[in-house]
């Protein structure tokens, strides 16, 4: 119980960081950076959670994006800013990264080579899919609050 | 309201509209933020068609319309900006601000952003963190905060001098490899392969990806269309980048 807490905690500092850093990339102004940074940890450490309890990755995803969405929409009410601003920064360390590089080496040595071998395409499927669904993910979820609740409504 | 009257509420409405669509706001926010605005500057309604490249505006005041058109050029994604047109438009529609204070204040907004020696710094350590997550070993941060770093720094050298971005995102993805290739040709870590994952990660085009999504799923569609050729193109320009460094390195 104590090391997945610790786990978490090392999780939330370890994602915060690259919030913080896209927040100052996207000229976010300086005193909401720390909601930027408290978002993204927050998001990263419950798709953490999630997926310690074996739920698969997309929708573990897909949970914590909606959750960025909910608190970052508070955060957006409090201080009367666009609550993408948060949102975006927040949810950059979820990016698949690695699943995304994968998928475009074993492309290039699938270009590479003259012939088509089937463990190259199998990588090349895989983790494909496994990109366009967490970014699908990532997206939709972020906007599910506004689909299902404000609707119409303008949230500030 | 007299018809010059108009057209100089008109002329605010569409500007500020201009501002939040080149700064990186999405659709749904930049035709609710110009309607309320219009709407408490005295406009009956306020009716917006936006592509991707341009905006057209009509107002309508007593049965009578103006239609203007304004040409958008992306200036890269400014926070700042949108935050003080959100503002401008709460405080306005509270009767705070009149026509003539938020013209003096549009006038004002400057496009600041941060300087370089931080931003460099910061996303250098940003994408050591990303190669932390994914199971690197210390020496594969540092070396990730190098390559990342001068990757950013590339990246602001080209952008200073107004390159296009995809030939921007190209050259900073070859550079920035280059320098992340060093862990496999010095036996500095056990896992070069994150180091490479992981460095080209800031040039992940977050914004437009998920502008793309939300204006679609709100009905933007062409708008969110084009957002999303975009995202990809500049992925695709960083995939190129990426393909020849590594062609070069001759890692496989």
């Amino acid at each position: 119980m104590l090391s997945l807490f610790l786990d978490l905690l090392h999780d939330a500092f370890f994602s915060a960081i690259p919030a913080l850093g896209f927040a100052i990339l996207f000229n976010v102004p300086q005193r909401y950076l720390g909601y930027c940074a408290l978002a993204g940890a927050l998001g990263h450490s419950a798709r953490t959670l999630l997926m310690h309890v074996n739920m698969p990755i997309e929708w573990a995803t897909f949970a914590a994006a909606a959750l960025v969405g909910v608190i970052t929409i508070q955060f957006a009410k409090r201080h009367l800013a666009p609550p993408l601003m948060y949102a975006v920064a927040a949810i950059i360390p979820m990016v698949p990264g690695t699943y995304a590089f994968n998928t475009v080496i074993a492309l290039i040595q699938l270009t590479a080579q003259s012939q088509v071998s089937p463990e190259l395409s199998a990588q090349v499927i895989v983790n494909g899919l496994k990109t366009v669904f967490i970014l699908g993910a990532l997206a939709v979820g972020l906007a599910l609050p506004s689909l299902l609740y404000y609707r119409n409504r303008p949230i500030i | 309201m007299y018809a010059d009257n108009q057209n100089d509420i008109t002329r605010l409405v569409v500007r500020s509209a201009q501002l939040l669509l080149a700064y990186g706001a999405d659709s749904d926010l930049v035709e609710e933020l110009s309607q309320r605005l219009g709407k408490a500057l005295g406009l009956a309604s306020v009716e917006l068609s936006i592509s991707s490249n341009a905006l057209v505006l009509t107002s309508l005041v007593h049965g009578r319309c103006i239609t203007t058109t304004r040409r958008i050029r992306a200036h890269g994604i400014n926070m700042m900006v949108v935050c003080e047109l959100q503002r401008l438009c709460l405080l306005t529609e509270k009767g705070v601000y009149g026509a003539n204070e938020v013209r003096r204040r549009l006038a004002r907004i400057k496009p600041k952003t941060y300087p370089a020696k931080i931003v460099i710094p910061i996303i250098g350590i940003s994408c050591a963190s990303f190669c932390h997550l994914f199971g690197g070993d210390l020496m594969a941060c540092i070396l990730t905060f190098v390559a990342s770093s001068i990757g950013m720094a590339v990246r602001l050298y080209f952008s200073k001098r107004h390159y296009n971005l995809l030939v921007n995102f190209a050259i900073t993805a070859f550079v920035t490899n280059v320098v992340a290739q060093l862990g496999y040709i010095f036996p500095l870590t056990d896992t070069p392969q994150v180091t490479l994952a992981a460095s080209v990660l800031m040039l992940v085009p977050g914004f437009p990806l998920i502008n793309a999504i939300s204006d679609m799923v709100k009905g933007h569609i062409n708008v969110g269309i084009s957002r999303w050729g975009n995202a990809s193109l500049l992925t695709l320009a960083s995939v190129i980048g990426i393909t020849i460094a590594m062609q070069l390195g001759g890692i496989f």
